[in-house]
């Protein structure tokens, strides 16, 4: 940015003049977003300002004003519905580092074999995304049936090998976070395999020959090639990730039911059920603002990594 | 050219107009209380009758229950979407509460001594009604007679009797043979054990209705047997995770002896496993008797519907005694919610007489519009002691009855 002139008009003013025709043809689409997303967040917030509940929500305008209370009561780990709460979003951490690094993980091993030439490349590249374009509700009903206790295959493998020696109880209590993992990683790798197959070819071949002819062992090129080179494809990937994992819900809700119960219980589900079966909406209300703040701060996180570093480095 | 064809235009809006005051056209929603196959022949027949003699046409939709209760509820917020609906008998006082649906008098239905006690306190909610009841069903006691006869064992009459039978069957055919029961995946758990609270001399609430009792002796009782049934092994540890449809497959499909099911499943055995050779019995008597759960549905008409009139006299349709009887009998194997309908012979024949005997005394939860909040608490903590008592973990179950209770009891203190 050069000296400002005396007598320009000041720098906010001149970008927007500059931009004039990009900001009209953004403005539909602002539009659309203020009336579809913030309006009815606006709407939320008011709601979790309020006492709304069964008695209350036909005339929500006018049911009696609590201030916080409503973030109180979701957020006191000495309540009932506040120790929930916070469980639940242990809950929703804890599956999301196991899941979000697993799916990463063998993403990042199927990209490279599908970054190889062989017959038959392209049509495994299609059959690989096949998981993640199942619909959710029908791949984790499978998923729960292959889970189940008596009749499931996980069972029935595990007694094979024996590795158990009476069926173990999967849908139930602490083990059923790791059946909705499981199910999880299988959906959601082939999304990982996928954007890093993109960044992967991206990388000039040059590198790796240059590498080779330096010597450099399997390992050293992946280590400082690949993993550099799709570090920005890498850090979107996570990111995204971290804002889709806490939103989790179907596959808590089909495979455990409208209660997965304490070990699995996550923020949708347990605010699914304040809400809309207990009407509860003024408390449902804040505890999903409370989720979106979560939520905002790896939002910041990610924005700020999306930003070119000459930018950042410009604001200062 | 141009006049003509105005005129032309002006005389279509005028018809058509004329059509849409002339057909009045209200929207229903049920549940599918029967097979597609031929639910949805007996509706489209049934509304071609009641076009013809009031000129209404109605517009149904058939709606899984899970997705009806949102929908419902949304209904209910909004204030449009449908005139008149089926709903679940507990959910009825519930929805009454948010003021979303209109107040019934119960006189233009035949009055309140016509419907069964337990099914119209489910249509009240302080006193007043808000909904008609429709069709009742309500659990009793399956048992596979070639089971019993092979373990040499009769129907049991009380629940003492029921584990003694069990341990029997147990023997013959091996641990988790004895009954099948819903565990933590099953919405309805709540009514499984209320039946078995009540004939140990418990209750849910106290008589005011102010406070939680289910976690007194009477309730640490029942839900001692209910684990017990696993404990002993004459459940499946597996049952744990069973939803209903579950529990009921395990004994449909002959592989378990006994299940607590409702007139429902009669078409499912039917269809599933014809040649299973079954009975049905009352449930069991506790200390303090015999005691059943009453259910089913009731209709009920939306408060900002402007098709009130018309609502009222398609529910008077389907009530009519052989509309009903037709639908219950022969069509959803529920059963009527009228004293009248049962004076039809069938009802005093094999399974549908031990039916109706227990409906006489069934009993429904009581008319809160914090019974969601109730239900919850207490599933929340009842699916916990399944799951503990799964892992080994289980001690007491009275610390998990408390916490139901507790929560139960603050959300009484918003009733209002």
């Amino acid at each position: 940015m050069g000296q400002i002139a005396p007598g320009t008009p000041p720098k906010i003013v001149r970008r927007l003049q500059r931009s004039r025709i990009a900001y009209l043809l953004i403005l539909p689409a602002v539009v659309c977003m203020l009336l579809v997303h913030y309006g009815p967040m606006i709407w939320g917030f008011m709601i979790s300002l309020r006492d709304v509940n069964v008695f209350t929500v036909r005339d929500w305008m006018n049911a009696p004003w609590v201030g916080l209370a409503n973030y109180a009561e979701g957020f006191d780990p000495a309540g009932r519905l506040g120790a929930r709460f916070w469980r639940s979003l242990w809950n929703v951490t804890y599956f999301g580092i196991v899941t979000i690094s697993l799916s990463y993980i063998i993403g990042m091993a199927v990209a490279h074999v599908l970054n190889r030439p062989f017959f038959g490349r392209t049509l495994v590249r299609g059959l690989v995304l096949l998981p993640y374009v199942t619909p959710d509700s029908v791949a984790y009903s499978v998923w729960r049936f292959i889970f189940q206790a008596r009749i499931g295959l996980v069972n029935k493998w595990l007694l094979a090998l024996g590795l158990i020696e009476e069926p173990l109880i999967w849908l139930v209590g602490s083990r059923s976070i790791y059946a909705v993992m499981t199910a999880a990683i299988w959906k959601g790798w082939p999304f990982n395999a996928l954007v890093l197959l993109a960044g992967l070819q991206s990388i000039p071949k040059e590198l790796y020959e240059a590498a080779v002819v330096d010597g450099a062992s399997g390992w050293a090129r992946f280590r400082y090639i690949t993993l550099p080179s799709l570090a920005p494809v890498t850090r979107t990937l996570i990111l995204m990730s971290i804002l889709w994992n806490f939103n989790a819900f179907n596959q808590f809700h089909v495979m455990l039911g409208r209660d997965p119960g304490l070990h699995a219980d996550v923020p949708s589900t347990l605010i699914m059920r304040e809400a809309f079966q207990s009407f509860n909406f003024g408390v449902g209300s804040a505890m999903s603002f409370a989720l979106m703040a979560f939520t905002l701060v790896f939002t910041i996180i990610y924005l700020r990594m999306l930003q070119p570093r000459e930018d950042r480095r410009g604001r200062k | 050219m141009l006049g003509r064809k105005s005129i032309v235009l002006a005389l279509v809006l005028v018809l058509s107009l004329g059509t849409v005051t002339f057909a009045q056209t209200i929207t229903f929603w049920l549940m599918p209380n029967a097979p597609d196959a031929i639910h949805v022949p007996w509706l489209d027949k049934h509304i071609a009758i009641f076009k013809e003699e009031t000129g209404i046409d109605v517009k149904y939709e058939i709606i899984g229950w899970d997705a009806a209760w949102s929908r419902i509820s949304v209904a209910l917020l909004t204030g449009e979407g449908v005139d008149v609906f089926q709903a679940g008998t507990t959910w009825n006082p519930q929805f009454a509460a948010t003021g979303g649906v209109a107040e019934i008098d119960i006189n233009e239905f035949g009055g309140a001594e016509s419907f069964m006690k337990a099914n119209l306190d489910s249509t009240t909610y302080k006193g007043k009604y808000y909904g008609v009841p429709w069709f009742a069903e309500t659990r009793a006691l399956f048992y596979n007679k070639d089971m019993f006869a092979e373990a040499g064992v009769e129907p049991p009459n009380t629940y003492d009797e029921l584990v003694e039978v069990g341990k029997k069957i147990v023997e013959v055919f091996g641990e988790g043979s004895a009954i099948a029961i819903a565990g933590t995946n099953a919405w309805d758990l709540i009514h499984n054990w209320a039946i078995i609270l009540w004939a140990f001399g418990g209750d849910l609430l106290s008589p005011d209705n102010k406070q939680a009792v289910f976690n007194e002796q009477p309730g640490v009782e029942a839900m001692n047997w209910y684990v017990d049934l696993v404990r002993l092994g004459l459940a499946s540890k597996a049952s744990a995770e069973y939803n209903q449809p579950q529990a009921d497959a395990a004994f449909i499909s002959g592989n378990v002896a006994m299940a607590f099911m409702g007139p429902w499943n009669i078409a499912g055995i039917e269809v599933d496993n014809p040649d299973l050779n079954y009975g049905i019995v009352e449930p069991p008597a506790g200390p303090a008797g015999r005691a059943a759960f009453s259910g089913g549905s009731n209709l009920v008409i939306l408060a900002d519907s402007p098709n009130k009139e018309a609502a009222k006299k398609w529910i008077q349709y389907l009530l009519r005694p052989e509309v009903l009887t037709d639908y219950t009998k022969n069509l959803t194997h529920m059963l009527p919610t009228t004293y009248e309908a049962y004076d039809d012979p069938y009802y005093n024949e094999g399974v549908w007489q031990t039916f109706k005997k227990t409906l006489s005394y069934a009993t429904a939860y009581p008319p809160l519009g914090v019974w969601g909040d109730i239900e919850n608490a207490i599933v929340g903590e009842y699916k916990q002691i399944l799951s503990d008592y799964v892992e080994g973990k289980l001690t007491d179950v009275q610390r998990y009855l408390d916490a139901a209770a507790g929560q139960v009891n603050r959300a009484l203190a918003r009733e209002r």
